[in-house]
């Protein structure tokens, strides 16, 4: 008798461990998604934290090393480099979120369309595509940037957005060719659902994980080709801050005071690797749990 | 002809053009179903089952194919009709079910949101009737629990019980033609013959009919009324279940019986593999199409095509030159 209770309690307590449970992300993860969210809280509320002004110069500490007074030292101009960075960082997150914006609100539905719709539409609006695909993007937005003059950020947005508008098409529309086939799409028709609910309902949530993983690689590459730019000197004028601009600037005193490079350098690395971390981890529970079904 | 038809199908056709020509999937096909009746498709992989099933729902690709014919389904012709039309008539008259549960379910929609789409969009229920009757369609599939599973997503259950979730799906709009194809590949033997009680059951309580498309014949023995053997895209044998089991007179339908499994059979027993491969439908004989395959091919049967033999009175008939003669003893 107590003997067949203590097999329902083993019983019942291994379903309860057989039951799947929510993969962790890990701590490395929040640890990354904490960064970016400081980041971003600093880009936005730069003007409000209590920071030196960034375009302030202080002949009295010019490339000063780091100290009480200037957290991360001074640059050739005596101007805050912490002060600085945290500026800069609007200039790409703005740039990286506006052209994604661009990028992704046109490309992505056109790859869905393209790939849900098939036939001429599909096949002519990829010939396009892939014909601006074939172009280098870093090469056309620096042959267009550098004679779209005056520079502005919003000019750079543009351009950096309808360059990726391709990238963002292609990708979409393979991951909605991949799902559209499914028969849960089928199901969905057979149902007598309209193209658009199984748009918006079977096949956007399906694709979801491939597109905002893309989306974080998307932000981390336009990051990159903004710091390219701004070295080139095709990004925002100075004296406006920008990560890129200031890795630029420091290249000429790099011998006197090597801060000026490391730590502009240092905060875009952090910043991407956070980026990169978080797309990959992203991916591999998502598919993970895709297999698992 | 009577008025109570359910499904009408006339000399349908169904021809895909490939890049290396027209290749034709289903050939004039006809036949009837009558009104709470379930009627079994059977053929060999490539025999043109799935095709014939999708275009009597009118699902083709939307390039690159052409169907003639006609198919009326509860006076609602389908084929030229155009994607709006139909989707009037999917859902709520005639519903599909997949053959593999695994991908016919939306795995980032929880189950119970899946049926609640017919019923909402279709039958315009408000959110708390629609979740009510979900959860009823769901223990009507035979779901334990059902008001939890409601809440599941499809990766936390099994593939017997997801099948039949698929079928909650299917009859949330209770339609009166139920389309099955090959409901039961992907399952196990047990998790099979649970799902085809099941069909069998519902057909009876919800009054539809059901056609049972299978490569096995097992399946459709006893839960179905009338068998449809295909062959390369055509009907070479169609009659009740009893006709086609006892009196069948097409030699592919007796190669088709021989190649099943019987439980009297002595242990160890070999299978009767049918020699040779489906023909492919892009290039077929000239004759029978069978006849390459056929132990009694003749010449007349690589030159000239039999055609399906009018019905005698008990709705039998089989194309063939040389059919089986009727006495025939019954493959065990």
């Amino acid at each position: 008798m107590s003997s067949s209770l203590y097999v329902n309690e083993a019983v019942e307590e291994a379903v309860q461990h057989a039951r799947p449970e929510r993969k962790k992300l890990g701590v490395l993860f929040w640890i990354c998604v904490g960064w970016l969210a400081l980041n971003l809280f600093g880009a936005i509320f730069a003007n409000v934290l209590p920071l030196p002004n960034p375009l302030f110069q202080n002949y009295a500490a010019i490339n000063a090393g780091p100290s009480l007074h200037h957290l991360l030292g001074t640059d050739d101009l005596g101007r805050d480099i912490f002060a600085r960075i945290v500026y800069g960082s609007r200039v790409s997150i703005e740039v990286s979120l506006g052209s994604m914006l661009i990028g992704f609100g046109i490309g992505a539905p056109l790859g869905m369309l393209a790939a849900y719709r098939r036939g001429k539409f599909d096949a002519i609006l990829s010939a396009i595509m892939y014909c601006f695909l074939a172009f280098p993007a870093i090469i056309a937005t620096i042959a267009v940037l550098s004679f779209w003059t005056p520079r502005s950020l919003f000019k750079i947005i543009v351009v950096v957005g309808v360059a990726s508008i391709p990238l963002v098409y292609r990708v979409i529309r393979s991951a909605t060719l991949s799902c559209s086939t499914k028969d849960y799409v089928l199901a969905a028709k057979v149902q007598g659902a309209s193209d658009g609910r199984i748009l918006m309902k079977e096949l956007l949530p399906n694709i979801a994980p491939i597109g905002v993983s893309f989306l974080l690689i998307g932000i981390a590459t336009v990051v990159t080709l903004e710091g390219a730019l701004a070295f080139l000197g095709l990004s925002v004028s100075p004296p406006t801050p920008s990560w890129g601009n200031m890795i630029n600037e420091s290249l000429a005193i790099l011998q006197q005071n090597p801060w000026l490079a490391i730590f502009p350098s240092a905060a875009m690395c952090l910043f991407l690797l956070c980026l990169n971390f978080i797309g990959d981890r992203l991916r591999s529970h998502f598919e993970v749990s895709e297999v698992k079904l | 002809m009577n008025e109570a038809k359910l499904l009408v199908v006339r000399d349908l056709t169904t021809t895909f053009h490939t890049p290396t020509g027209p290749l034709r999937a289903v050939g004039g096909v006809s036949f009837d179903l009558e009104q709470n009746e379930t009627l079994g498709i059977v053929g060999e992989s490539g025999a043109g089952k799935t095709v014939l099933a999708r275009t009597i729902m009118g699902l083709q690709p939307r390039t690159n194919v052409e169907v003639s014919g006609s198919v009326l389904l509860n006076g609602f012709e389908v084929v030229g009709a155009s994607e709006k039309q139909k989707r009037s008539i999917w859902g709520l008259q005639v519903a599909m079910v997949f053959q593999d549960p695994m991908t016919s379910l939306n795995p980032v929609m929880r189950v119970g949101k899946q049926i609640d789409e017919v019923l909402r969009v279709r039958l315009g229920m408000d959110r708390h009737a629609a979740k009510a009757r979900a959860i009823e369609l769901l223990e009507l599939v035979g779901i334990p629990s059902p008001a939890e599973r409601y809440c599941v997503f499809p990766g936390e259950l099994s593939g017997g019980m997801r099948q039949r979730v698929v079928i909650a799906t299917a009859l949330a709009g209770s339609p009166q033609l139920l389309m099955a194809d090959e409901p039961t590949t992907g399952l196990d033997v047990t998790i099979q013959a649970q799902i085809l009680n099941l069909l069998d059951e519902l057909k009876g309580r919800l009054r539809m009919s059901v056609v049972l498309v299978t490569h096995d014949l097992g399946v459709v023995a006893t839960r179905s009324s009338r068998i449809i053997v295909l062959y390369a895209g055509r009907i070479v044998e169609i009659g009740s279940t009893r006709d086609v089991f006892a009196r069948h007179r097409m030699p592919y339908t007796r190669a088709l019986l021989e190649g099943s499994p019987k439980i009297s059979n002595p242990s160890h027993t070999r299978l009767l593999a049918i020699p040779g491969r489906p023909p492919n439908l892009a290039n077929l004989p000239r004759g029978c199409a069978f006849a390459p395959r056929c132990s009694y091919a003749s010449d007349r049967c690589r030159e000239e095509r039999p055609e399906l033999e009018p019905a005698d009175e008990v709705g039998h008939a089989f194309a063939c030159w040389h059919p089986l003669p009727l006495t025939q003893k019954i493959p065990a």
